[in-house]
């Protein structure tokens, strides 16, 4: 029980051991055991498929192969045409989602008068915005480019409230009484000030509508990373199909990891470590 | 009734940076407590104080030399003051009190809620710690030290996290309490005028951890603070602190 | 961006305080009273119950939901109370699960650096799947099943239960464990009295910040494989094209979860944690 309470260092002695029990050394032992028990799993449930050929498929989906086509492979296109609609979407929702979320962050009757809706749509999951924007537009680009923008919208908008609230009025009297000018104050206490909290923003909004282009174009779409997985789906290919949710799993988490965090916390490097945002991310998504 | 003897004790801890020297907490004391008196340990920070509470109290081995708490020959029983109140926070107080009681019967409610009236905790059995001052917290963690009828009460700085006026009302509390129930107390500060209105005895530590005084304090109990003789002492003694010649440590 | 500048002129200027309670107050109503006005107005301009229908015809359809419809000869008398409760149930059961999973995960991440190391990056990586992921695979594993949409919210709600417990563990309070072994109390009763009682409140915490994304997840595993629970049913009025059935559901999807979030997890965390209300910070 003690083992419950105290903290257990274990006292390394070997090179190997240390290499085990450092930080990258677990992660990597955390994959391998994964992989492992995946292949296990094989053995007792025929319906997943194995690792192996989940490989195979994917390598004929990226490089083209002898499933009917002649071209490079089905990969690529569809995730141009996701990417492309995700691009477009979050283009949409972020733009409408700093204007809103200032509004509401500078004005007290704005935020009365609109946050309610904001709060609603942030608690809207994304396959509501994929129903409701096919029943409006039919099969097309409009409906995934419209869930993107929908689900990404208050994520934007409810960081950037947050960050322009952040501006207190201390620091703005303190600007007042130094006389600083409005272009110096617009740069170093505005923009500074809500950048960390746009890019945050921004984090959220980006995992949160990938979720929503591809529910989209599971529903709705002839082309696109959603239809093609549900493609492998309704065929009843599983490994086609596990390749393509890792594939769109592994997309997601390397932007993350790779891109916005990053980004997330140059913005915001005089407040918060990465665990603490990571913490966040978890709190906001929700 | 409870002896402590503490005999050619010293603590060593290994050098802070490599290639620094080592850290020498506690350097051969020797002293002993018989009886029901209430004993100071007084120095500046850096003196071994703590260690030395922590080595009379388990937590810490010495590195040589040895110390024995013993009642009657047995083992003694020890209770516990610290700096800071220490309290369950998700528990009330009574509950507190209870537990570090072996058993929930209803002497143990009774001895318990006693020991809560004595320091003026009355009205606070259903109250959370949260709910209270911060001057009543550490009441309460006076009160629970006593409950558990110790032979031996160790007391690790309790009052300097207060502020001025409320550590002197609890000073007042404490003297009360003690002088009513008389048990063996050893009593860790920095503060020499705290030291002189509680305790009978104060052995002054100097930086290194040797002994560098051990006085005597011969006045009546229970002391008030506004008492002018123990004022009087206080200020004495202060003096003597002044031209304080610390010892050459070989 | 000027806005930003008046803001503290702007609320001195509105007086009392209960001056502003009640300038919020109509300010609220406003915003509510504009969005159905707004929303009547565009049902009429677009005029076709498919594209937009109307705030009145939507409330019929609720009341339909509720009370069964008058004109059908085999009126059921309401079918909304079996696809809440079926949905609600879930999302409880698959709390059970996720709290049962990301416990001992916590628990082994909170106290040991090396399985913090191994299982940081899987939790966060379980944290930033799409919910798409957890619906589609338990219906290849389980089909259309009772179970899967469980074990998807509890999935769904391990990483956050686990990494608030890891921090529960790895917060409890040094001073109290060193408090009650200088008191001589057993390992046992310090788990119980010192660590769950520190923990619990975490534990919790990460049931309210999964709460949104599992009820999510919840309702996206009815729409891919269930046979009753809101989810299932706004999938259902989808595909019959029956626009004004979907706004009822997604309406009431909303407002129960928001009841549910506000009014019945906070007044249970309340109670739970009384002590907590008078802690000092810090």
């Amino acid at each position: 029980m003690t083992t419950l309470i105290q903290e257990v260092e274990p006292e390394p002695d070997s090179a190997i051991k240390r290499w085990l029990v450092s930080d990258r050394g677990a992660t990597i032992s955390a994959a391998v055991l994964f992989l492992v028990m995946w292949q296990l799993l094989t053995l007792f449930a025929p319906r997943v498929p194995t690792p192996w050929a989940v490989v195979k498929i994917m390598w004929i989906e990226v490089t083209g192969g002898d499933y009917g086509s002649v071209r490079r492979g089905e990969f690529w296109n569809h995730y141009a045409a996701t990417l492309q609609r995700y691009a477009y979407g979050l283009a949409i929702g972020f733009t409408a989602g700093v204007l809103v979320g200032a509004l509401i962050g500078a004005s007290n009757i704005a935020r009365a008068l609109i946050s309610d809706t904001v709060l609603v749509l942030l608690a809207l999951p994304a396959f509501v915005w994929a129903f409701l924007t096919t029943m409006w537009f039919g099969i097309g680009w409009q409906a995934p480019v419209l869930t993107v923008a929908f689900t990404a919208f208050p994520f934007v908008a409810v960081n950037v409230a947050q960050g322009v609230r952040a501006i207190t009025p201390d620091l703005r009297h303190m600007s007042t009484a130094f006389g600083v000018t409005p272009v110096k104050r617009f740069r170093h206490l505005i923009l500074a000030g809500i950048t960390g909290y746009v890019f945050a923003g921004l984090r959220f909004a980006m995992i949160v509508s990938w979720n929503g282009v591809l529910l989209s174009e599971w529903f709705n779409g002839q082309v696109g990373v959603g239809f093609r997985t549900r493609y492998w789906f309704d065929a009843n290919r599983y490994p086609g199909f596990l390749g393509w949710v890792i594939s769109f799993i592994i997309f997601v988490v390397a932007l993350d990891r790779l891109v916005l965090t990053k980004l997330q916390a140059r913005a915001f490097r005089w407040r918060k470590t990465n665990d603490e945002l990571d913490k966040e991310l978890l709190a906001t998504v929700g | 009734m409870a002896k402590v003897t503490v005999s050619k004790l010293a603590k060593l801890f290994p050098p802070p940076i490599k290639g620094g020297d080592v850290v020498r907490a506690i350097t051969n004391i020797d002293f002993e407590v018989d009886g029901n008196v209430f004993v100071s340990i007084v120095g500046p920070s850096g003196c071994g104080k703590s260690t030395l509470l922590n080595i009379l109290s388990g937590v810490d081995t010495p590195t040589s030399g040895s110390v024995t708490v013993t009642e009657a020959g047995k083992p003694a029983k020890l209770g516990y003051v610290f700096q800071d109140a220490r309290l369950l926070p998700w528990r009330s107080v009574m509950d507190n009190m209870m537990y570090v009681r072996d058993d929930a019967s209803e002497e143990s409610v009774a001895n318990a809620a006693k020991y809560l009236s004595m320091v003026g905790l009355d009205h606070t059995h259903e109250m959370f710690p949260g709910q209270l001052s911060g001057g009543m917290q550490q009441r309460v963690g006076i009160a629970r030290a006593f409950s558990v009828e110790p032979d031996l009460l160790l007391m690790d700085e309790p009052f300097s996290h207060l502020d001025a006026m409320t550590a002197r009302s609890l000073r007042d509390h404490l003297q009360d309490l003690w002088s009513r129930t008389r048990k063996t107390v050893l009593f860790v500060t920095h503060d020499v005028m705290e030291a002189v209105q509680l305790s009978d005895r104060i052995i002054v530590l100097a930086p290194g951890g040797v002994i560098y005084d051990d006085i005597s304090i011969d006045l009546p109990h229970p002391r008030k603070a506004s008492d002018p003789k123990v004022a009087t002492l206080q200020a004495e003694i202060l003096g003597q602190f002044e031209n304080m010649q610390i010892p050459a440590v070989e | 961006m000027a806005g930003v500048l008046v803001d503290s002129a702007e609320a001195s200027a509105l007086g009392t305080a209960a001056g502003l309670r009640r300038r919020r107050y109509l300010a609220l109503v406003t915003g509510w009273v504009g969005f159905v006005a707004i929303w009547w107005l565009l049902s009429v301009w677009m005029d076709s119950d498919a594209r937009l229908p109307s705030p009145g015809r939507v409330w019929d359809e609720v009341w339909i939901i509720f009370n069964g419809d008058p004109t059908n000869s085999r009126n059921d008398g309401g079918i909304f109370w079996n696809n809440f409760l079926a949905s609600v149930i879930r999302v409880l059961l698959g709390f059970v699960v996720g709290v049962a999973m990301g416990t001992p995960l916590g628990f082994l991440m909170g106290r040991n650096r090396y399985w913090r190391a191994f299982l940081k990056s899987p939790v966060m990586i379980a944290g930033s799947i799409p919910g798409l992921t957890y619906a589609v695979m338990v219906l290849v594993v389980f089909g259309i099943s009772f179970v899967g949409p469980v074990l998807a919210i509890g999935l769904i709600s391990m990483p956050y239960i686990a990494i608030n417990v890891a921090e529960g563990v790895g917060g409890v309070d040094k001073g109290l464990l060193n408090m009650s072994r200088s008191f001589g109390r057993s390992e046992k009763q310090m788990f119980r009295d010192v660590v769950v009682p520190s923990v619990l409140p975490f534990i919790f915490a990460g049931v309210r910040l999964s709460f949104s994304l599992a009820w999510k997840v919840g309702q996206l595993t009815e729409v891919f494989g269930a046979s009753q629970g809101i989810g299932f049913q706004i999938r259902r009025n989808f595909q019959l094209f029956n626009m004004p059935a979907v706004i009822a559901w997604i309406g009431l999807f909303i407002i129960f979860m928001l009841v549910l979030e506000r009014f019945v997890l906070v007044r249970i965390e309340r109670k739970l944690f009384r002590w907590r209300q008078w802690e000092r910070e810090g």
